[in-house]
C-alpha cells in the first residue's frame, strides 16, 4: 500500500503512454519483418533488381541530403540569425513540402519539367530530362527532404550563442571565417542530425517519386510494383531488406556522431 | 385457346419475375451505409458520374470508390483482405483468375473498350500523324511514346498486342521490335491513366490509352482499324495471334497473355460488408437507362444486356439482378 502511494500518477501515465507508442510503432513492423521466411529473404537479396533498387534508394536519398546540406546550411543560418521582413512567410514556405500531398509534389515537378513549360523546354534543349531519370528522383527527394534539413539545422544554429560569433568578429575574423571556425564546429552535430532526417524522409518517399519516375525503380516503388504484380509474399522481403539496410545506416550515423558529443 | 393462353402465360411469368425481382427490396430496408467499390483506373470517370446519380437515388448510401490497376485492386481483396463490396475490372479474366471462387462467385461482363493512340497539339509530329503513318512516327528518333506496365495493367499488355497485330495487319515484319527499341523503359508507367498527365505536361508525345480515357480527358487520338484495336469481339480470332509475356505468380516466372477483345467485368464480393447496397448498385449499373447509358456516353460501349458465362452463374446472382443479364459465352 505504501509503495502505491509513492508512485506518482503522472509517472504511471508517462510509462503507460511510452509503452503504447513503442508498441504502436513496433507491432506492425515486427509483424512484417517476421512474415517472410529466411528462404524468401535470401532469394530476394540475391535478386539483382532488388539490390539495385535499394542501392538507388540510398544514393538518391544521399544526394538529396547532400544538396540540402549545400544549399540548406547557409539558408538555415540566415533564418537563425537574421530578422527581416517576411521571415515568418519564408519559414512557412520551407514547411510547404511537408504539407503538400506527395503525388501533388510529383505532378508539380513534372509540370515545370515538361516541354509545355518554358523551364522544361529549356531543360530539354540542354538535355536535362526529369521524367523517368535519376535526376528526377533526386529532384523529388530533395524537394521533400529539404525542410527537414533546414528546420533541424536552423534550430542548431539558434542554440549557439551569438556572443561567440561576436567575439570572433571583434577579434577581426571575417563573417565567413567566423562561420567556418566558430559556428560550423559547434553546429556540425545538428547538421548531421539534419542530414539523417533529410535522408530518412527521402528514403521513405513513394507517392511523388512514382509519378516522376517509375523506372528506374527506387526501393519503395519496387515494393509497390512487387505487391501489385506478385502480392504480399514478394513485396515484404524487399521491404524488410530496405528497413534493415536503413536501420544499420542510420544507426551507424548516430554512433559516429556520439563520441564527439561526450567530449563536448 | 392456345393463342389466348400464351400471352396470358407470358403476363403471369412477367408478374412472377417482377415479384421475384422486387420482393427482396420490399422486404429488405432501403440500402444504406458505406458502399466500397474497387474499380479499374479506366472506369474512374464514368463511375464518378454514376456515384453521383446513385447517391441521389439512394441518399442513405455513401459510395467510396478506390481506383487502380485491376490486378492490384483484386490483390487488395485477395491478399490484404481489404473490405470491398463491388469490384470492377478492366479485364473480366482478372476476376476469374484472382477472385473466384474464394472471394466472389459471379463475373458479369458489362462493357467494352478499345485502344487508341493519344497525343496533344504539342506532341512531336502532331500535325502529321494519322491512322496510316502512326507506326512510322512512333519509330522516329526523338519521339517519346509510352504505355502502362504490362505486368500491372491490362492496358499495358494490350498496347503491346496492338503493336504486334499492326505488324501483321500492315505486313511490316519486325515492326514490333523496331518500335520497342524506340521506347526506353522509363516511358512505362504503372497505370495508363498516369500517362495522360505526362502527355498534358509535354513530358511525352504519344501514349496508348483506352478510347474511354481519351474521350474523358479530351485528348486527341488516332482510331485504329477494328482488326487491331482489340475493341471488336468479332475479330477475336485475329487478336488471338498476339501474345505478351507478363510476370507470373512469383518473380522470375512468366505467363503468356493472348490477345482478345477488351471486356470489363464486375462482381460482388462474397463477404461484402454491404451486400444490399452492392446489389442495388449493380442493378443501377446494368440498367440501360442508368449506368449503361453513362458508360455509353463516356466512350465505353456497354453490353445491353450484360453477360454472364453460364446459367449456373446467373442463378447465383441476387434475384433483382437476373433480369439484367443474359447467358452468353
Amino acid at each position: 500500500m505504501k509503495i502505491a502511494e509513492h508512485i506518482d500518477p503522472w509517472i504511471c501515465l508517462t510509462i503507460f503512454c511510452s509503452f503504447t507508442v513503442v508498441l504502436f510503432i513496433l507491432l506492425p513492423l515486427i509483424e512484417m519483418i517476421v512474415q517472410p521466411s529466411f528462404q524468401d529473404l535470401k532469394e530476394t537479396v540475391q535478386d539483382p533488381d532488388v539490390r539495385r533498387s535499394i542501392w538507388l534508394s540510398i544514393y538518391t536519398s544521399g544526394l538529396a541530403a547532400f544538396i540540402s546540406f549545400i544549399f540548406g546550411t547557409p539558408f538555415a543560418y540566415l533564418l537563425a540569425r537574421k530578422e527581416f521582413l517576411g521571415k515568418k512567410f519564408l519559414e512557412s514556405i520551407i514547411d510547404l513540402p511537408i504539407m503538400i500531398p506527395h503525388p501533388v509534389v510529383g505532378i508539380a515537378i513534372l509540370g515545370i519539367a515538361g516541354k509545355n513549360h518554358w523551364i522544361g523546354h529549356l531543360m530539354h534543349e540542354v538535355g536535362i530530362c526529369v521524367m523517368g531519370t535519376v535526376t528526377g528522383i533526386v529532384a523529388v527527394l530533395t524537394f521533400v527532404g529539404l525542410p527537414f534539413y533546414v528546420n533541424t539545422v536552423k534550430a542548431g544554429f539558434e542554440a549557439i550563442p551569438v556572443r561567440l560569433e561576436n567575439v570572433s568578429r571583434s577579434l577581426g575574423a571575417s563573417l565567413s571565417r567566423t562561420f567556418l571556425r566558430v559556428t560550423l564546429p559547434l553546429a556540425w552535430r545538428s547538421m548531421l542530425v539534419g542530414i539523417i532526417m533529410c535522408c530518412a524522409r527521402a528514403i521513405s518517399e513513394f507517392g511523388a517519386v512514382v509519378i516522376v519516375a517509375y523506372h528506374p525503380m527506387i526501393a519503395p516503388v519496387m515494393i509497390y510494383e512487387r505487391f501489385t504484380a506478385y502480392g504480399l509474399k514478394y513485396s515484404q522481403p524487399v521491404a524488410v531488406w530496405l528497413i534493415v539496410v536503413c536501420l544499420v545506416l542510420f544507426f551507424l550515423l548516430r554512433i559516429f556522431s556520439l563520441p564527439k558529443e561526450h567530449q563536448t | 385457346m392456345a393463342r389466348f393462353d400464351r400471352p396470358l402465360k407470358r403476363v403471369l411469368v412477367l408478374v412472377f419475375l417482377a415479384a421475384v425481382a422486387f420482393s427482396p427490396f420490399s422486404v429488405r430496408a432501403e440500402p444504406q451505409g458505406k458502399l466500397i467499390i474497387f474499380h479499374a483506373g479506366s472506369l474512374t470517370v464514368p463511375f464518378a458520374r454514376m456515384e453521383k446519380i446513385f447517391e441521389a437515388k439512394y441518399p442513405k448510401v455513401d459510395v467510396l470508390r478506390e481506383a487502380g490497376g485491376s490486378t492490384k485492386m483484386a490483390r487488395m481483396v485477395s491478399e490484404l483482405h481489404k473490405p470491398a463490396d463491388v469490384m470492377a475490372s478492366a479485364d473480366f479474366a482478372v476476376i476469374d483468375k484472382t477472385l473466384i471462387p474464394e472471394h466472389a462467385q459471379c463475373n458479369i461482363r458489362f462493357a467494352t473498350n478499345q485502344l487508341v493512340l493519344c497525343y496533344t497539339d504539342t506532341s512531336r509530329f502532331a500535325n502529321e500523324v494519322n491512322a496510316d503513318n502512326w507506326y512510322e512516327i512512333l519509330g522516329r528518333k526523338g519521339v517519346i511514346w509510352g504505355h502502362s506496365d504490362p505486368n500491372l495493367d491490362p492496358c499495358g499488355y494490350r498496347s503491346l498486342m496492338v503493336l504486334q497485330l499492326a505488324e501483321r495487319y500492315y505486313h511490316r515484319p519486325v515492326l514490333y521490335d523496331r518500335l520497342m527499341a524506340n521506347r526506353p523503359k522509363k516511358n512505362v508507367r504503372p497505370k495508363s491513366v498516369e500517362l495522360v498527365s505526362l502527355l498534358q505536361t509535354g513530358n511525352m508525345d504519344y501514349a496508348w490509352e483506352y478510347l474511354s480515357v481519351a474521350v474523358q480527358h479530351g485528348l486527341k487520338y488516332i482510331k485504329l482499324p477494328d482488326e487491331i484495336n482489340l475493341g471488336n469481339y468479332k475479330y477475336d480470332d485475329f487478336y488471338k495471334q498476339a501474345s505478351v509475356k507478363v510476370t507470373g505468380k512469383k518473380p522470375g516466372t512468366w505467363i503468356t497473355r493472348t490477345g482478345k477483345s477488351c471486356t470489363y467485368g464486375i462482381t460482388i464480393m462474397k463477404d461484402a460488408p454491404n451486400p444490399e447496397a452492392a446489389a442495388a448498385f449493380l442493378e443501377f449499373l446494368m440498367d440501360p437507362n442508368d449506368g449503361l447509358k453513362v458508360l455509353k456516353e463516356m466512350g465505353q460501349p456497354p453490353f445491353i444486356p450484360c453477360r454472364v458465362p453460364t446459367a449456373e452463374m446467373k442463378a447465383r446472382l441476387p434475384s433483382s439482378l437476373q433480369e439484367f443479364v443474359e447467358v452468353r459465352d
